[in-house]
Order: C-alpha cells, then structure tokens, then sequence
C-alpha cells in the first residue's frame, strides 16, 4: 500500500493506493487541516496523520508514504519521502491518463503549471510567478463577487464579458463595473473563465503540443476545457483531476 | 580622497587615475544588510512600486550614504537609470553620464571615455598605469573562476563574490588583491566539490539571497556566473577601449550570447539560470535566450531584496530533477 500526501495552498490532499489502484481519496481545506492536525515541534510545523483519521494504524504502518506541495517540509514522520510538486504531478498525469506525449496544465490554488511530457518523461516546464490571477483562489474570488457557487461559475463559456485588468484585486471592481452595466451573470461568468484562458495561453505555445491534460482544482471547470477546446486544444481531464499530484505520490516508483 | 558611486560597471580606471575610491552602488545598496528598508524608502519618496528595485535601492543608498559624485550609465543599462541621475542631481549631487554605444563603436567608446577622463580631469598616462595595477588583480579573479569550473575548488557564491566586487575592487584594490590572495590559498588546500549537476547562471547578479547555498544543498553548482565574470573584464586584453569593447553587458544580447555560448560548452554546463529582475528590459530578452540555447533554462524572476522564497525554491527544485534526469 501506498500514500500520497499533497500539501497545496488551499487544500491538501490524500491518496491511498493498492496494487495498482486507488483505493481512497480525502481532501480537507488547509487552514483547518493544519489548526486540528498541525503542531509546533521546535521551530518546525509538524502534523499528525495518525489523528486526521484518514487512515488505520495498520494502513499507516503497511504504506509508503511520499509527500509534496508547498508543506511538504513541514511533514516530519518517519520515512517520509518528499518530492517536487512538478514530479508528483507528472507521475500522477502518465497514471490516470495513460498518455505518454502531451502538455500537462496543473492550475491549483495558486500555481498554475505547465509541463511538456515527452515519451513519458518530463521535457519541460513553466510556472505561473509573482502573479495568481488565473489561480483557483481567483476563481473562488470571482463566484464570491457574482454571488454564485463555483459549479455555476463553471457552467458559463459563451459571449463572455471582457475583462482586462492585470490585478485579481482589480479585476473584482472591473467585475462589479460590468455587473452594474446590466450584463447577464451567464456572460459575467464566462467572461471571468475568459480570464483563465487569456493567461495560460502564454505559457502553453510555449510547448509545442496540442495534447492537454488538465488537473488541479480547477480542471472541474468545464467551461475553462470548453474556452481551451476553442483555441484548438485536445483536452483530457483525469478522472481525479484535484488528487493529481496525491495520487502521482502514491504511485511513483524508485 | 573622494568617493565617487557609479550605477553600473563604467572604466575603473578613470576613477582611480584620478584617487577617487570607487564604489558600485549596486554593492553598497545590496551588501548592506537593509536592502529592503532602502527600497521601501525609496517608495516612500515616490519611486513607483512597478520599477526596478536596483534603481530604488540605489537612490536610497546614495542618499543615505552621503557620496556627493556618482558616475551613472546612461546607455548600455536601463534607461530608468536616466530618471534616477536627474532625481539625484535634484539633491545636488554631481552626476556624470557616461553612455556605452549600443554599436561598439571604436570612435564612440573612445570619446565616451575621454570625456568621463576629463571630467575627472586624468590624462591617459595616469589611466594606463591604472589599468596595469587593475589587470594585475583582475588576472587573479580569472584564476578564482577558473579554480571554480576547471578545478571544481570554488563554490558559487565565492565565485559570484569575488567577480562581483570586482566592479569597484571593493573600494580598496589593494586591500581587495590580498583578500584574493588568502582565499586561494585557502582554496587550494580543499577537496574538490562532487556535484551532480553544473550550472551556469546568466543575467544581472540575483537581488535575492542564498540562492547558491540553495542549489549546492541540492547537489547543483554554479560554475559559470555570466554577468559577474564580465565585471572582472575577462579577457586580459591590454588596450584599454578594447577592453570596454569585449565587455559584453553592456552591448546586444547577441553579442552576449556569443560570449555564453563558448562558456556553456568550456564548463561543460549542463542546466541555465536565467535571472531577470522584475520591471526590467532584458526579461524580454528571455524570448531569445530560450531560443538560441539548447540546454534546458530555468528562467528566475527577482523583484524585492530577501531571503529566496518558497515558490522559487519549488521551482528550482523541480528544474533540478529536469536536468538530472537529462543527464
């Protein structure tokens, strides 16, 4: 049995996989997870896996456990095994797709990734830096200014609204400009998803591949994978798209 | 004897023909230990947040400093370098431009020189002799580099120390040519470092700190920093207007490719850093590095002094795992 733990900015993520499988899935929000769970040893923030629950004493024992994400330092358990955010990805996107050649597109809380994978092996890649506008935060931003829930906020991709503004900050008053000029929330909302697309084009023709797999929280976005379709992009969307990088853990060998 | 700033690496020579104690400010803002408090003065006086924190950082330095003469480089660096000189002549200090011609022309350069000579009020005898005293503890940084990519001696930040102070030869030339002398002494005694992974770091020196302890933590050294080597004018070429003509960062970045290029394959690198500060022309120059290198280029984005942060100490490590794994 394997476990892999994926510290992200708004989340962290469990994975639990056996032969081959993944055998459970668990997710708690990463403010909470670390005011029930998290402890000062030191100078060091440690956690308790033991108390989240999630597993059984003889789970934790039997398992593996391989940790990423930005605490994965913060994970002082013995025989931890910590790796890079952009490994744990990779291994996890070549698991559920079962792609070998294609552009993966990771947009969590705040990062956005973009890997180039060759022959099942990581050719490349680009980061999102010093900005998170386009970020699932941003996203959780704009549903909050539009009064509407995410999975409303994702169901929208047509005539979107345009919306410029460089500053996430600044982009909830542009928002709010274009909601007191009378558009329908329908527009408002693809336009915010618009947004998205507008920042990771960019980085994807950076990498010559028309072949996306999209994870992250905010691959549950269909309208974002319905903008990316129009701009000539095959995209797959893995079954846990949100436990990528949890599962990747799991699974990765050596 | 006179201290005399100047914005960016200008011919040494001239200032010391003339016994000014010359003094980057780029060192003397970055070295002090509240690079960030000079910044966030400088915002206070109305440098907008969206500019390079270098410009800021050295106006502050200079205010605080009380240096009254600055030499500032007015082409060959960026133009925000313009604005500053006017700000800072605005408080009365003396600002002499000094402009490397973006063509390298011979007639130009010559001319920029004698005009910064006779601002200074030195001849080319007395600059001459200078430039043989600068040549001889230049030659002895060229031995540090190369004690740091041939005899792999050297880690990183020495090597990034030494070269980058050899912009103003840490004020004292004298002082500065024995502090070479020990540590090579020191440096030859050592085991050879065994990295995994030879790196070069290319663009302006990083604003943020610990950078290289980082990457040697991770089995990764810097054996080639592109823009410090070229402070220590590398080439050991005796006339002096030629030497300022082979120095590549002030020029075009295909003439400074050229010269990365030939050290890319001399050092045997096998991954690229390339620094951009935030706000800065030559992040647009990021396009062509990608381009013309065929080695993998992590590109690093500096804005604010401190400590490197969590992001990009992601990022790096992943770009590590990439070059390794290519090996």
């Amino acid at each position: 049995m394997r476990i892999g733990i994926d510290l992200g900015s708004r989340k962290v993520k469990f994975a639990l996989v056996s032969a081959g499988s993944v055998i459970r899935l668990e997710t708690f929000d990463t403010i909470s997870f670390y005011r029930n769970f998290g402890r000062m040893k030191g100078d060091d923030l440690t956690f308790d896996l033991a108390a989240t629950g999630l597993f059984s004493p003889a789970e934790i024992s039997g398992s593996s456990i391989v940790a990423t994400g930005y605490g994965r330092n913060t994970l002082h358990l013995k025989s931890v095994r910590v790796i890079s955010e952009i490994r744990a990805h990779t291994a996890g996107a070549l698991f559920q797709t079962g792609l070998r050649d294609f552009t993966l597109l990771d947009m969590g809380g705040q990062d956005t990734k973009v890997a180039l994978i060759r022959d099942a092996s990581l050719r490349d890649f680009v980061m999102n830096d010093k900005c998170a506008a386009s970020s699932g935060r941003y996203l959780e931003n704009m549903a909050a200014v539009l009064e509407v829930g995410l999975e409303e906020l994702s169901s929208h991709w047509e005539n979107p609204v345009r919306l410029d503004a460089t500053c996430g900050i600044f982009g909830e008053s542009e928002l709010i400009g274009q909601i007191v000029r009378g558009y329908p929330v329908a527009r408002l909302c693809a336009g915010v998803n618009r947004t998205l697309v507008k920042r990771v084009v960019p980085m994807l023709r950076r990498f010559p591949s028309e072949k996306i797999v999209l994870t992250g929280g905010v691959a549950r976005n269909g309208a974002l994978v319905r903008l990316l379709e129009e701009e000539g992009y095959v995209v797959t969307v893995p079954e846990n798209p949100q436990h990528n990088g949890a599962i990747g853990c799991a699974v990765i060998s050596g | 004897m006179n201290r005399t700033g100047f914005t960016t690496t200008i011919p040494l020579e001239v200032l010391l023909a003339a016994d000014r104690i010359p003094v980057d400010l780029n060192n003397l803002f970055i070295t002090g230990g509240k690079g960030l408090e000079l910044v966030e003065d400088a915002e206070a006086c109305g440098f907008p947040r969206n500019t390079c924190s270098w410009i800021k950082g050295i106006y502050a330095a200079v205010m605080e400093s009380g240096i009254r003469e600055m030499v500032a480089v007015t082409e060959g660096d960026c133009s925000n370098t313009r604005a500053l000189m006017e700000v800072l002549s605005l408080g009365g200090i003396r600002v002499i431009p000094f402009a490397y011609p973006h063509d390298r022309s011979v007639v130009a350069l010559t001319e920029q020189i004698e005009r910064l000579m006779g601002a200074f009020g030195v001849g080319w005898d007395a600059v001459n002799r200078a430039g043989e005293r600068l040549e001889s503890i230049r030659e002895k940084i060229r031995e540090v580099d190369r004690l740091t990519w041939e005899e792999n001696l050297v880690s990183g930040a020495e090597n990034h120390c030494f070269q980058v102070s050899s912009s103003d030869m840490n004020s004292f030339p004298d002082r500065f040519e024995a502090e070479i002398d020990r540590f090579m002494a020191e440096a030859r005694s050592r085991e050879p470092f065994r990295d995994r992974i030879r790196l070069a770091y290319i663009g302006v020196p990083p604003i943020i700190e610990g950078l290289y302890p980082f990457l040697e933590s991770h089995g990764a050294r810097v054996v080639f920093n592109e823009t410090q080597r070229q402070f220590s004018m590398p080439y050991g070429i005796h006339d002096l207007v030629e030497r300022y003509r082979a120095y590549t960062y002030p020029y075009d970045i295909f003439f400074r490719l050229a010269d990365i290029e030939r050290e890319l394959e001399k050092r045997r690198i096998d991954g690229v850093i390339h620094y951009v500060q935030s706000f800065c022309f030559r992040q647009i120059e990021d396009m062509i590095v990608r381009r013309r290198l065929s080695l993998p280029v992590l590109t690093l984005e500096g804005d604010k002094p401190g400590p490197l942060d969590a992001r990009t100490a992601i990022r790096i490590e992943s770009f590590l795992e990439l070059v390794g794994g290519m090996k």
